[in-house]
């Protein structure tokens, strides 16, 4: 069911694919790390592979970078398969989590690292050249002998970025590469990440844990579970049309209710809710009669009223975001959820205080029936 | 407590202080302080035999301290690669035998090279040509240094070791990653992060070859090591020659023990 969900949104048929996983499954020991894992990567693209700690996303960058070898399946560089082939003989580059850089040697011989191993030998003044391109590229100009630890977090991660683009890899492979960073310089580099891909061209595979991260940057979201892929497709198409309840949770926040599916699922379709009441909602692909469902509901298409149509709530919290005002409600059956007021709302409808009553409401589209896995 | 501690460290240092103080005696009893004067250092330093043990100490230092370095060095390396049993029980072998006594494995060598070339020697004389006297292997600077360096790859291989465990995995991968070939990133990222730990490594087996006694006098056959000749010539009564010599090894162990521990130190701030 997973499977027909993310082949559903593969790349364009134009794109030309750079790499390629093919029924992909790796084991250490007893433990399944990935899954029957298949993914097509297209030449420029951006593509994170997001998930929590644990459910295989390293694991896969490292069987691209050539680091672990997958138990069964391929995987395919260029249209070849490479699972024999050795991290050092394979065009990838990556950028560790701790940038990995050498703590031995200074900026400008970490940079160059990757060009003095291409035999034959590349002449030293051009490697010099590139080296200073490629720290103009990432801003470092004139920072070429300065020391590993002397730099900044910051600084060091833009060493770890020229030292693998600096080489043109068919694919840059970026492990975490935020997590050590401060927020601010976070979302620095997520832009300045962005504007670099754009302008070299290179694929790039990214693998998070930092939703905010992946839906930002990336053209294609890669969601991952327990070593498997449970939806591919770009960050609206996730975030809009989740398949399962993990990706819906995953990406965004949502508000579930657990139910029964009633009837066939096509178009709009009616759960019964385990508090008796019955709702209309979207249904998801792959959904049968009578199965165990749960309707999600993101905060910001709900609708908080003073009176009218709905489910009536008690306000149980108000935090005031600026543009958005956010409602923790409570209702008798249905429990504790959120819901998301627009400034503007607030200013017509009037703002709720902790303690009002209110209606809540939403269009049956903007509920998603979901499996409840 | 601290009374304690402070008779255990004058026990323990006493004597040396007393050693260090005797050889500038200018009288020549080890018992009685008769003023000050370096001229023992001078007897010691001219006296051919003492010249002679010095240079065969030297050399087996130097040789094992080497030879030791290089093995245990890729001991260490090919070790870390290495996961399961057969890495528990080369752990336990190194550390039993850096455990185990010197007079243990003085006796083993000395037992184990003798049944050796006791085999040896007959068949290299068989097989020699007619008319040219056969090399006969027996104990001597080679099976000095031979021993010295069993026992002190251990000490190496403990040393390196840990040095390689406290090295980021990621950086043997990032050179991997970026073309280096095994060996490639062995000359260029492993060997320059664990140099600190082998030349540590090395002095110290420099001076453990140096200063022993038990396991040479066992497998030194007729050379003379400079701990043999020093006991050698106690059988003939304390001389503040003794003393100076003494003084002066001690000295020389010491600068190298202080180097090791700081090469130690410092390699282990750079990696982090």
């Amino acid at each position: 069911m997973a499977i027909e969900a993310y082949t559903e949104v593969t790349l364009p048929a134009d794109r030309k694919v750079v790499a390629e996983l093919r029924g992909v499954s790796k084991s250490f020991g007893d433990v399944l790390a990935a899954s029957d894992l298949n993914l097509s990567i297209g030449e420029g693209e951006f593509l994170s592979f997001l998930g929590p700690s644990g459910c295989g996303k390293t694991t896969a960058l490292r069987m691209l970078a050539g680091f672990e070898a997958p138990s069964e399946g391929q995987v395919l560089l260029d249209g070849d398969v490479v699972n024999d082939l050795d991290a050092h003989n394979r065009p990838v580059n990556m950028v560790f989590q701790q940038y990995a850089l050498f703590p031995h040697m200074t900026v400008t011989q970490n940079i160059g690292y990757g060009l003095r191993q291409v035999r034959p030998r590349i002449p030293k003044p051009q490697i010099a050249e590139r080296v200073s391109r490629a720290l103009e590229v990432v801003r470092l100009g004139g920072f070429d002998d300065r020391k590993i630890w002397e730099m900044s977090g910051g600084q060091q991660q833009r060493v770890a970025l020229a030292r693998a683009i600096i080489n043109e890899p068919k694919l840059l492979l970026l492990d975490e590469p935020m997590a050590a960073l401060d927020r601010k310089l976070r979302k620095e580099m997520q832009i300045e990440l962005q504007d670099l891909q754009r302008q070299l061209g290179i694929t790039f595979v990214l693998v998070t844990h930092d939703q905010e991260e992946a839906l930002s940057m990336s053209d294609r979201i890669c969601i991952m579970r327990d070593g498997r892929i449970v939806q591919i497709g770009s960050p609206q198409e996730l975030y809009d049309r989740p398949n399962s309840r993990y990706v819906a949770d995953f990406v965004g926040t949502s508000n579930f209710f657990d139910g029964t599916l009633q009837g066939s699922p096509e178009g709009l379709s009616t759960v019964l809710l385990d508090n008796g009441m019955q709702v209309q909602g979207m249904a998801g692909d792959g959904l049968v009669d009578h199965q165990d469902v749960c309707i999600s509901v993101r905060p910001e298409q709900m609708k908080l009223s003073h009176q009218g149509d709905g489910v009536e709530v008690k306000v149980h919290n108000r935090i005031f975001l600026g543009e958005h005002t956010e409602y923790l409600v409570s209702h008798q059956t249905l429990g504790d959820f959120l819901v998301l007021a627009p400034r503007q709302a607030d200013l017509t409808e009037g703002a709720f205080a902790v303690g009002d009553t209110a209606t809540v409401s939403w269009e049956a589209t903007a509920a998603l029936i979901l499996d409840r896995n | 407590m601290r009374f304690y501690a402070i008779c255990v460290y004058l026990f323990l240092y006493i004597p040396i202080g007393v050693i260090a103080l005797f050889s500038f005696n200018a009288g020549r009893h080890a018992s009685q302080l008769q003023g000050f004067s370096t001229k023992w250092y001078g007897k010691a330093l001219s006296n051919p035999f003492v010249m002679d043990a010095l240079e065969t100490s030297l050399t087996v230092a130097f040789c094992s301290a080497l030879f030791a370095s290089v093995f245990g060095t890729m001991a260490a390396v090919a070790l870390q690669g290495i996961r399961g049993p057969v890495r528990v029980a080369f752990d336990m072998l190194i550390y039993v035998a850096v455990m185990i006594p010197g007079i243990v494995i003085g006796i083993a060598t000395l037992i184990g090279l003798v049944t050796v070339f006791d085999q040896l020697n007959p068949l290299i004389a068989a097989i020699w040509p007619e008319g040219f006297n056969p090399p006969k292997l027996r104990m001597g600077i080679g099976s000095l240094i031979a021993a010295h360096t069993m026992f002190l790859m251990a000490l190496v291989v403990i040393i390196v070791r840990a040095r390689l465990a406290g090295m980021d995995r990621a950086l043997t991968e990032a050179s991997s990653d970026l073309y280096a070939t095994p060996m490639g990133t062995f000359r260029q990222v492993t060997l320059p992060m664990i140099f600190p730990a082998i030349l540590a490594g090395f002095l110290l087996s420099f001076t453990f070859s140096f200063d022993d006694f038990i396991i040479a006098f066992f497998v030194a056959g007729s050379e003379t090591t400079l701990p043999i000749y020093v006991f050698s010539s106690i059988r003939r009564g304390v001389t503040p020659e003794i003393n100076a010599i003494g003084t002066m090894v001690m000295g020389v162990s010491l600068l190298l023990l202080i180097s090791a521990q700081l090469l130690l130190q410092r390699g282990g701030r750079k990696s982090r």
